[in-house]
């Protein structure tokens, strides 16, 4: 009897290679708004190598609604947490002016629990929507428990 | 009906298939995920370009019904005439972002601070220089219609490729993977079953004797 179908195991490798490149695409370093701003092409570069390119009206308009000390705490791309099999997500924040910025875009006020902003779906269209590039996927560790 | 695989009937094959079934399973929840994600993407996309679309429309309408205005207003001799030195090239960064695991062109047009506008504004009338605005507010919606198109493009083909392997796993592997184990389970209970018959069969023959 055949131990493992060649077939098998190739399906068993690709899924793998799905795990493998859910988080590929996050970037190595978050940069702050004031140095994305000054720089000619603004990028970062992500965990696979490839750079991942700021448009600099989404830069610009976030400068319009921070302050220049905000400009320097504001670290891009903003990482939205994908949670397993919920309707919300999270935006990771480390101070407030993550919280100011999402406020600004949804236009009502959030609160952060834990180092999160809770949005769903609908609001996280909205702020896709504004935020294209400066935002970006982050699927949690706890889909792959 | 979902296959059986073809494994021997051994403990150490049941606990690779429940290690390959979790896996599965893991793998079919975070697909769906990106899947969601991916489509509310895809949609935000198309309505972005069904209004981007009709804003080159209307940009193009507007910088031709100017075009004719200044071609009437200067006559096509002199317009040509200063518009020879008006052609420059146009500078766009480009690069790429990510969606969820899927890489899509990054194109935005990039202002000259420097430039002029070529022509002479003295010869020239006020006409001329509106047209040479709403050519420019064309560019800019050429080259965002061009994104968000190859955009929705790659997310459509990546949608329908994650589909496929959500499809495939919901219906054929993991239901493969179930009834095997099931399979298993019961070869194994058949085995218990066997031992214990010939053990009371061999019990009845030694008390015989």
């Amino acid at each position: 009897m055949v131990n493992e179908l060649p077939y098998q195991r190739m399906l068993q490798e690709s899924l793998k290679g799905e795990l493998r490149v859910l988080n590929a695409h996050l970037p190595s370093e978050q940069k702050p708004l004031a140095n994305l701003l000054v720089e000619e092409s603004p990028n970062v570069v992500c965990n696979d190598g490839s750079a991942h390119l700021f448009k600099r009206k989404e830069l610009e308009y976030l400068a319009s609604i921070t302050s220049a000390d905000e400009q320097k705490t504001l670290l891009l791309p903003m990482l939205i947490e994908v949670n397993p099999g919920q309707d919300e997500m999270a935006i990771i924040c480390r101070g407030e002016v993550e919280e100011k910025v999402v406020s600004k875009i949804l236009d009502m006020p959030v609160t952060t629990k834990q180092r999160r902003i809770t949005v769903y779906k609908p609001q996280l269209a909205i702020i896709r929507k504004v935020l294209k590039t400066t935002t970006q996927y982050l699927f949690s560790p706890k889909i792959l428990q | 009906m979902p296959q059986l695989i073809k494994v021997r009937p051994t403990k150490i094959e049941l606990i690779k298939l429940r290690r390959r079934l979790s896996l599965a399973s893991r793998i079919q929840k975070m697909l769906k995920d990106r899947l969601s994600i991916l489509i509310m993407e895809f949609l935000q996309i198309a309505k972005e370009t069904v209004e981007a679309k009709k804003e080159i429309i209307d940009q193009f309408s507007k910088a031709y019904k100017a075009l004719s205005i200044t071609a009437g207003y200067h006559g096509y001799i002199a317009l040509e005439k200063e518009l020879v030195a008006t052609e420059r090239d146009i500078e766009i960064a480009t690069g790429s972002r990510n969606i969820a695991g899927a890489r899509v062109p990054s194109f935005e047009l990039r202002e000259d601070e420097k430039k002029g506008e070529g022509y002479s504004l003295v010869d020239t009338s006020s006409w001329l220089d509106q047209t040479a605005q709403l050519a420019e507010k064309c560019l800019e919606a050429i080259v965002v219609l061009a994104e968000l198109q190859s955009t929705l493009e790659i997310l459509g083909k990546e949608i329908n490729r994650t589909k496929r392997i959500v499809n495939a796993l919901e219906y054929l592997v993991i239901p493969g993977l179930e009834t095997t184990i099931r399979f298993l389970y019961m070869k194994f209970e058949e085995r218990d079953r066997e031992e214990k018959a010939r053990l009371k069969r061999v019990k009845v023959l030694i008390e015989q004797k």
